[in-house]
């Protein structure tokens, strides 16, 4: 493909699904400077890529492509530090609707990233589970079950914590 | 639709997976059993929690040019670097050319200069006192006089019955090489026949000043026979001494 066509046609189909990158990169890592670096990461890759993209879900494809470098990263920054989360998602909780807006966010970054991503894309993104074995790579049948313990430990985690602040 | 059934597909069916049929029946479970509807309204609940509560990042303002940015000098860096591939292969082709070029020039040169040092030692054992190292006509007195003063034997062969008699023999300097210069006559004809252990690229013939070289490489060995004889003689002892 000819670098000018490719350019164009990649921004055109790619490009406006950066939110969505930033979305998930975001809960993966759970700190936005560290999402911006993984998303800008991920585009070039993808870019890179763009001549094997089929056509089809723009989507799915490029937050496959995130959910890689995001590993990828993952793998490189595992021993050389812990990365803090971002401090607003730590703020005190006293009342009730602070408490439950604070536990949820809590709770969902402290899933196990298997479930984390499942259902950040089923909840935030709205992607079906087609779409999200797309980007995982898994068979449907494994998207089901672990939305299905995700929400369950959403919800345990989130019952506790209210039960505490509430205490 | 009892229990049973229902529990596994409440999840399929919030997230809208099931198809037409199953959705129905779900539903009208739904409907009908307190329980399956309860566990179904904490997955809604859950979800309007999540939806409500848990952010959806959307990319900061400035993100999006910072990524149209990178993108657009990844893509002049590819085209930057197809440029510089296509610079550095039309460099190396030139080199090459030149290279090439350049060697056959030198062989040529190089050819043409041992052909005119070899006339030019054959001028100056004619004008000078040093034709012969070893004055023999004896083929036998002059190949073993150049043992031991160089690193090769050369052939030496004698045609005095072909009208092109041994004289003797020399030691002379071609290409800053020592060589054996054999010297034949001809009349009142001088030939140098000189050779040394070498393949040397170079013309057959060359005419030059009024003298003729006959070039040939033979056995590992080169061979230049110079004389003021007309070509045709000198052709002819050539063509003796390659038999």
């Amino acid at each position: 493909m000819k670098s000018p066509a490719k350019l164009a046609l990649f921004e055109q189909t790619i490009l406006p699904h950066l939110n969505a990158a930033y979305n998930l990169a975001r809960w993966l890592t759970r700190n936005g400077q560290d999402a911006e670096d993984i998303v800008q990461e991920a585009y070039l890759r993808a870019f890179r890529y763009f001549d094997g993209f089929q056509g089809g879900d723009g989507k799915a494809w490029l937050l496959a492509v995130v959910r890689n470098t995001y590993l990828t990263w993952r793998r490189r920054e595992r021993d050389v530090a812990k990365v803090p989360f971002d401090e607003e998602t730590h703020g005190s909780v006293q009342l009730v609707e602070k408490a439950m807006a604070g536990s949820l966010r809590d709770c969902l970054e402290l899933l196990p990233r298997e479930y984390r991503e499942v259902l950040v894309m089923r909840e935030l993104e709205e992607m079906s589970y087609n779409e999200i074995a797309a980007v995982t790579s898994r068979p449907i049948g494994t998207v089901m079950s672990r939305l299905s313990r995700a929400r369950r430990r959403l919800q345990d985690c989130v019952t506790a914590r209210i039960k505490e602040a509430s205490r | 639709m009892n229990c049973e059934s229902a529990k596994p597909l409440i999840e399929s069916y919030l997230d809208e997976e099931l198809d037409a049929i199953q959705a129905g029946h779900v539903q009208e479970h739904l409907a009908d059993c307190p329980s399956c509807a309860q566990t179904h309204a904490q997955f809604l609940e859950q979800r309007t929690d999540i939806r409500a509560y848990a952010p959806y990042y959307k990319a900061p303002a400035h993100f999006s040019d910072v990524i149209r940015g990178a993108l657009r000098q990844a893509d002049r860096g590819t085209a930057e670097t197809w440029r510089w591939i296509a610079i550095a292969a039309s460099i190396l082709l030139a080199v090459s050319f030149a290279w090439n070029i350049a060697r056959f020039q030198s062989r040529d040169s190089s050819a043409a200069l041992t052909a005119q040092d070899v006339l030019s030692s054959h001028i100056r054992s004619l004008i000078g006192t040093h034709l012969l190292d070893v004055p023999s006509s004896d083929r036998h007195t002059v190949k073993p006089w150049f043992n031991g003063k160089l690193d090769f034997s050369p052939d030496v062969k004698d045609f005095a019955s072909q009208g092109f008699p041994l004289i003797g023999g020399r030691i002379d300097y071609v290409d800053g090489r020592a060589v054996a210069a054999l010297v034949y006559q001809r009349r009142q004809h001088v030939i140098n026949l000189f050779t040394w252990p070498e393949a040397a690229p170079g013309d057959a013939e060359m005419a030059r000043n009024g003298y003729h070289t006959v070039h040939w490489n033979s056995a590992g060995m080169t061979y230049y026979a110079v004389s003021d004889l007309g070509i045709g003689e000198l052709r002819q002892f050539a063509s003796l001494y390659k038999q």
